[in-house]
Formats: structure tokens, sequence, C-alpha cells
């Protein structure tokens, strides 16, 4: 528990003083992962469809996360990457309960590198499943 | 991640690197050994020889029924080849730098082999296909370089999740879906739960990977686990044992029926349509404006392409099922091959239910019509890709695309050429289902003819699949005649009876 | 109406119907594990077809103890006595509302007939369905005993099989002979109260 508050503590440095190191070490296969059982499953169970990461060019995906706003400003993006939104689906939810203890910066850095690859000018454009 | 070096804070990496193999000399300054043990894989030289039947094999000699062949190819092909400049015969296999690194290490998904580049990536931005407008970036090596770590799902799949061409076409049990699969998909690649990398099974030591489908080992009877040197780490049983069930009933269906059986009930299940067939002899319609063409079905998926021919192309695909002993007989280049009612077999599965070495499989076969000499009575090899005057995807001209690709291969060519009906089988063994999904007894244990998975395998008794006939008839007859004999008894008696009311009652 | 004998005991009425019971289900999902019709599912039908045979081999293990326990297994010995008079009972006598030629007693319940047809069942059908049967259903250890080189699980299904038409056959029999008794129920319902009607 200390080890992680420690981590949480050292990403969150990290994140704030030095955001391009933090983009640097972002796992993108851990955002894919997220990406896909999380945000996609949610979406085309309850949201009428999945967006896939290639619907939007890099820049979009970048003011998209800069925006902050989830399902056109009725809430945070930042919201669906926090602890307390894992913990409210992990019973059935195995990514969200998998990476219950990733710091929530890290997680969002994570699939923030995802969609700069799958966008749809990134290096590898990437259908929603 | 979990490694002992950071790459990035080593100084040999902090420089710019010009091109592929100058990494490959920095990697090798310190990995000494690494070029010399992928040289002796088929990750480099594309070469095996079957030690059973002396067949010299690989990619670089045999043929399938996708792009055909890779000789008069080489430039493209070789964009999945572990090194850096096969373009023609003279590449130097000896060539330590040649050897690409990267293309198995990299952990940033940045780097990628360019098309027609021999294996090198794109070190300059490059347009691709020529005149399409759509640009691969070039690759930032020094970056590339300080993130190398373990092979991962992707690394491998960058090559084999394409084979035939593109994403799921050749195999049906991989595609980019398993890159990060559900559960459904792949109960052990599943991202969110065991998540297995490729090396799980294929466990690689000294660049040496396990299993390979020419040599495919058909049936392990061992109860070993993982860890014994002399055993292969690459099978179902490996870790699970030959008699895995609780239900003894299950386990004896595992003396002769692989796992993959009734563990893979279909394929191209992530979503990833695998092509099921490919006809060249219809390749070449052009536009009006002679132009080539695609055709695609309501899915999306192309199933008509002027430089390739007609596709049929599918998801959830129900395999074949054949006894196998992991014996696989090819028709190679120069091989006589007499054009009949049947197919070609491109490959041939050995095995059959009397040789105490085969088990019942599930393959895809993979059907086509490709080139064939009827003078020589071969099969024909084509210059496809890369124009210089003769590829057929640039000329559609299967003359010139004969003649140059049978000039590379060094075989001897009628100039006289027609299409031939091909097969090519393929062993499924990825993408095992969750054992909720497994195959239920009805899906085999069926007594409608052609209804079950195993109908056509014969050999075994299957209870409730075709009976004994006779007994059948007999049976029935005599039950029947029994029966009508007691009707017509019975109604006699009732009949007398009611003629004879008295007599009726005691 | 005549006089009213005991001739069936508790034990042998609970071990007639219940073996009844069992063979029927056998017969419905043995012979769709045969691959005759596809009516509850052949995994279904393979579950109900093992447990009721090891219920069966339960049943007879307590039947063959009360037989020998209690002098009832003399009732299967078999007798030509009367065998043609049976015969010509069923074939004409039935008609004419004849006298039946049989008069069950406790200590001959059986027919001279129906006692050839149980020895028939008791001593051909029933061995070949058992013997078969339990091979069938050791298939599972004949690799781990060495059997699978001399034995087939074709051949053991036929003989499986065509004991269960003989089985099939002989109940279709039985049922239809119920009636010819005395009255047409009284056989029934002996079986059932365990007395009998007789003349």
């Amino acid at each position: 528990m200390k080890m992680r508050s420690i981590l949480m503590v050292g990403s969150l440095v990290s994140v704030t003083l030095f955001p391009a190191l933090a983009q640097a070490d972002a796992d993108w296969k851990r955002g894919r992962v997220y990406y896909r059982m999380v945000c996609t499953q949610c979406h085309t169970e309850k949201a009428g469809g999945a967006i896939s990461p290639s619907v939007k060019s890099k820049a979009e995906w970048t003011a998209y996360f800069q925006a902050d706003k989830h399902a056109k400003g009725k809430d945070a993006v930042k919201f669906y990457f926090s602890s307390k939104f894992r913990d409210s689906i992990k019973a059935t939810n195995k990514a969200a309960a998998k990476f219950s203890d990733v710091p929530e910066a890290d997680l969002a850095e994570d699939v923030k590198e995802f969609l700069q690859k799958g966008a749809k000018d990134g290096d590898a454009p990437a259908r929603c499943s | 991640m979990a490694g002992t070096a950071d790459h990035s804070k080593f100084e040999q990496l902090k420089k710019p690197f010009k091109s592929g193999p100058e990494v490959t000399k920095a990697c090798l300054a310190c990995h000494t050994e690494a070029s010399t043990q992928v040289m002796h894989t088929s990750h480099w030289t594309w070469e095996y020889t079957n030690p059973a039947n002396g067949q010299r094999l690989g990619k670089k000699t045999v043929l399938n029924n996708f792009c055909i062949a890779t000789t008069p190819n080489l430039a493209f092909c070789t964009s999945c080849h572990a090194g850096y400049g096969w373009d023609s015969a003279n590449f130097d296999f000896s060539k330590q730098d040649n050897v690409d690194c990267l293309v198995c290490h990299d952990t940033t998904g940045k780097y990628r082999k360019a098309p027609g580049k021999a294996g090198h990536p794109a070190y300059q931005d490059m347009e691709f296909p020529k005149g399409s407008g759509k640009m691969i970036k070039a690759v930032d090596l020094n970056v590339v370089a300080q993130k190398v770590g373990k092979s991962s799902r992707d690394n491998c799949g960058a090559c084999h999740f394409s084979g035939g061409g593109g994403d799921g076409v050749k195999h049906g049990d991989m595609d980019s879906s398993l890159a990060a699969p559900e559960p459904h998909v792949d109960v052990h690649m599943d991202a969110a739960g065991l998540d297995f990398t490729c090396a799980t099974c294929h466990k690689t030591s000294g660049h040496k990977v396990a299993g390979s489908r020419y040599a495919p080992m058909a049936m392990d009877k061992e109860k070993h686990i993982r860890g014994r040197a002399d055993a292969n780490p690459a099978t179902c049983q490996s870790c699970h044992n030959s008699r895995p069930h609780k239900n003894a009933r299950l386990n004896t269906h595992a003396n002769k029926i692989a796992c993959q059986t009734c563990h893979i009930p279909t394929v191209a299940r992530g979503g990833v349509a695998t092509k099921m067939s490919w006809d060249w002899s219809t390749a070449g319609k052009l536009s009006p404006e002679g132009k080539p063409i695609t055709k695609k079905d309501a899915h999306g998926h192309v199933i008509y392409d002027s430089r390739k021919g007609d596709f049929v192309v599918g998801e959830n695909i129900v395999p074949e099922y054949i006894w196998f002993n992991g014996q696989v007989k090819y028709t190679l280049l120069g091989d006589k091959v007499v054009k009949g009612e049947k197919p070609t077999q491109i490959n041939r599965f050995e095995g059959s239910h009397t040789d105490g070495k085969s088990m019942i499989w599930p393959v895809k076969i993979f059907r086509g019509k490709q080139p064939y000499d009827p003078i020589n009575q071969t099969l024909l090899v084509p210059h496809t890709a890369g124009d210089r005057g003769t590829g057929f995807w640039d000329n559609f001209d299967w003359s010139k695309a004969l003649t140059a690709g049978m000039q590379a291969t060094g075989a001897p060519y009628s100039g006289k050429y027609e299409f031939i009906s091909t097969e090519m089988s393929w062993p499924i063994t990825h993408m095992v289902a969750p054992k909720k999904d497994a195959l239920t007894c009805a899906q085999c244990h069926q007594p409608q003819t052609g209804v079950g998975r195993l109908d056509k395998v014969e050999g075994i008794y299957m209870p409730g699949r075709r009976a004994n006939p006779w007994l059948d008839l007999l049976g029935w007859l005599a039950a029947a005649a029994t029966l009508m004999g007691v009707l017509i008894h019975g109604a006699i008696r009732i009949y007398v009876a009611r003629k004879n009311p008295a007599a009726g009652h005691h | 109406m005549g006089e009213k004998i005991y001739v069936f005991k508790r034990f042998e009425r609970f071990w007639h119907w219940s073996q009844a019971l069992l063979i029927i289900t056998m017969l419905v999902t043995g012979f769709e594990v045969h691959g005759s019709y596809t009516l509850v599912g052949f995994a279904d039908a393979v579950d109900v077809h093992t447990i009721a045979a090891w219920t069966l081999v339960g049943l007879w293990t307590f039947a063959i103890f009360w037989h020998f326990t209690t002098g009832e297994w003399k009732q299967y010995i078999p007798t030509l006595q009367k065998v043609d008079a049976m015969a010509k009972y069923y074939a004409i006598g039935i008609f004419k509302n004849a006298p039946h030629p049989f008069k069950a007693t406790q200590l001959k319940k059986h027919n001279p007939l129906q006692r050839l047809a149980y020895l028939w069942v008791l001593l051909m059908v029933g061995p070949m369905l058992w013997v078969s049967g339990w091979f069938y259903l050791f298939y599972d250890q004949w690799i781990v005993w060495g059997w699978d080189a001399y034995l087939s699980l074709e051949w053991v299904a036929f003989l499986h099989a065509a004991a269960a038409f003989m089985m099939l056959i002989f109940l279709i029999a039985h049922v239809y002979l119920t009636t010819a008794g005395h009255t047409p129920t009284a056989h029934i319902k002996a079986m059932i109260t365990g007395w009998e009607e007789v003349d």
C-alpha cells in the first residue's frame, strides 16, 4: 500500500513536472486493452456503438483529451480513468479489475498513446476492436 | 519493463542511426551471439529439411496457393524476413549486420518493414502504393533502438498475423485480433486474463522458437509438464498433460482426438475474416479506363481484385477434420502434377486411423486456382509484386509474369499456361476457446449425415453416428412385427369377445 | 370371482417395477445414443443411460441376494411340461375363453412359456446386454488395461444394440401378455398388489 502511494506520488510528480517524459513512457499496449475492453465495451453496450481510434486524427484526439468533455460535456473524460470509475465496474469488467491499481494519470497517458498510434494519421490506424 | 537493463541509458544507442544494419551492429556489440543464433533459425534461412522424407521446404522453396512463391518477388516477400537486403539470390546470408533485431524486439510499435524494401523499414517518408497519396513515415531508429525488449504478440503478429498478404488471410486461427484478444477469442492470450504472449507456448531459447508447422507434433502422449529439455513445449499436453479432463470419458477422447478439435470450435472468431479460396484465373479484369478494380462484399471484405482474382472470405469458419500424424508432404516446383478431376494437393497431411501416430485434427483447407504448365506438367510461379515491366500486379500480363517468374526460379517453362485447382491444408491450433465454448457431444455424435463435425472422418466408431444399417433394419422390423403380432392377437380377442359376450366374462 | 392368492411379494413387486422403469429408460436413451432419434440430446442421453445402468447394477445385486436367500430362483428353472398346452392356449384357447391351463401359486408363479421366455431373457438377452454394456461402460479403461488391441467398440456397440432390440421385442410381447391372464387386468393387478385372482 505504501509502495503504491509512493508510486502514485511519483507518477503524479512525473506527470506534472515532466509531461513529455510521462508521454514517452506510456504503455500503449495497456492503453489498447483499456480502450477496447473498457471504453469500447461500454460504448457498444450502452452508448449505441463503438468509436474507432481511426475516426479522429492525432490532433483531434489530443484536443479531445484537452477539452476533457465526455458525452458532449455531460461529464469529464478524466472520470473514466479514475479509480472510482474502475472500482464501480470492476466486478463485471476484467480489464478494469486488472488495472485497478494503475494510477489514473498513467492509464490516461497509456490510452492517449494508443490513440496517437491508432489515429487516422497515426502509425497504425486502428479499428474499434 | 521487467528486464535488468534500460536500453535508453546505453551510450551505444544514444547516437543517430541511418539504417537498420547500423542498429544491428550496435546490438551485437553486447549481444555477441545473437546474430549467429538467429542465423540458425528458419526465421533467417527460410529453409527447412523435413527429416522424415528429406523434402527441402521453407519459405524460400515451397509453393502455396496464395501469392504462390517468394523467389521472383523477394523484395516484397522479404519484408517478413528477419533480415535486411534480401532482394535477390545474391543476398549474403553470412553477414551479421544483415540480421534484423528490431522487427522482433521493438516495443514501441513504430518499427515497420516497408513494402518492397527487402526487409528495410522506411528511412525516408515514402509514398505507398505509388500514386496513392498514402505515406509511410520514416522510422526513428534511435527511439526504437532505445526501447527494445522482449518479443510481444505485436512483434510476432507483424508477420504471422498477416500471412498470405493481409490480416488473417492465410491461417484463420491467427490474425490481429490476437494482439489484445478478449477471452472468447483466445482463452490463453486474453488480454485482461492470462495474457499469454506467443512465446509463452512457443518457448524460445537462444532464438530457437519451439513449434513449427513444417514438422508439427500431431500426438503428444507424454505425461510431462513443461521444463523437460527434450520435450516440445508448444503442445497443449506440455502444460495440460494428456488426460486433462475430470471426466474419464472425455480423457478417452483425448486418445484419438487432438485437443484443438473440440477446443477450437471455429476460427476467424476475432472479427477478422480469413480467405477461404482464391481464384487467380479471373485476375486481370480492368475497368473501361484500363484501371484495376476491386469489389467488396456487404461486410467490406474485398472479394475481387484485378491484381489477384476472386476471393471467398469468411468469419467463424468451421474447420475440416482429418487424421494427421504430423507428416506433411509438399508438391514442390518441378514435381509432376497431372491435371485431373480432383484438385491438386499443394501439401498433403498424412495420417490414418491405423498408423497409431495419428489424431483427428482440425484444418483449414484453402482452395484455389493457380497457373499451371500443361506441357511440362508443373505448377508455375509468377512474378507478381514489383514493377520491372513483368510483375502481374502492375502489368496484368500472365505470359510476361510467368516467364519472368519461372526464369527467376530457374525451372523450365513451356510458355503455355492454364489454371489448375489446388488445395492446401493449414493446421488449426490457435484461438483456443474458453471451455464453455468447446464442442458439445452432439456436434459430433450426430445421426444425421452431413451434420456432425466428424461426419467424414473414417476409421472410428462413434456412438450416434451411422449405426450398422442391417442391424437397424432387422431390429426395427422384428420389433414392428412383434408389435403387429400382439395387436392382431389382441384385436382377434376383442372381436371374439364382442361376438360372444357371454364368454368374455368370467 | 374366484379366490385370490398372494403371488408376488413386496420386494418382487418393487424389483419388477423399478426394473421396468430402468429398462424403459435405458431403451429410450440407449436408442438415442445409438443414433435412432434425437430426444433429450446425446450428452444427456449418455448420462441418463449410464446412471440407469449403475442403478440397475445396484438393484440386481439386491435381487440376486433376495432370490438366493428366499429360494425364489427356482421359479426360473425351465420346464417343458405343459409348454404345448400354453402355446395352444395363446394360439386358440384364449379366443374361445378356454380355461387358462396354468394356475399360478406362490411356489409356481410363472407359466411354462413364461419360464422359457424369462429364461431366454435371463440367459441370452441379459448376458449379452450386461457383458457388452460393461465393456461399453469401461471403454475409457481399455487402453489402460491393454484391451484396446483385442476389442472393437463397433462390435461391442453392435452386440449391445442387437440385444437391446431383443429386449424391446420382449418388452412388447411381455406388456401384451400381461393382458392375457384370467382377466385382462389380472396379471397387472397381481404385480401391483401382489394378489392374483384365480378361477
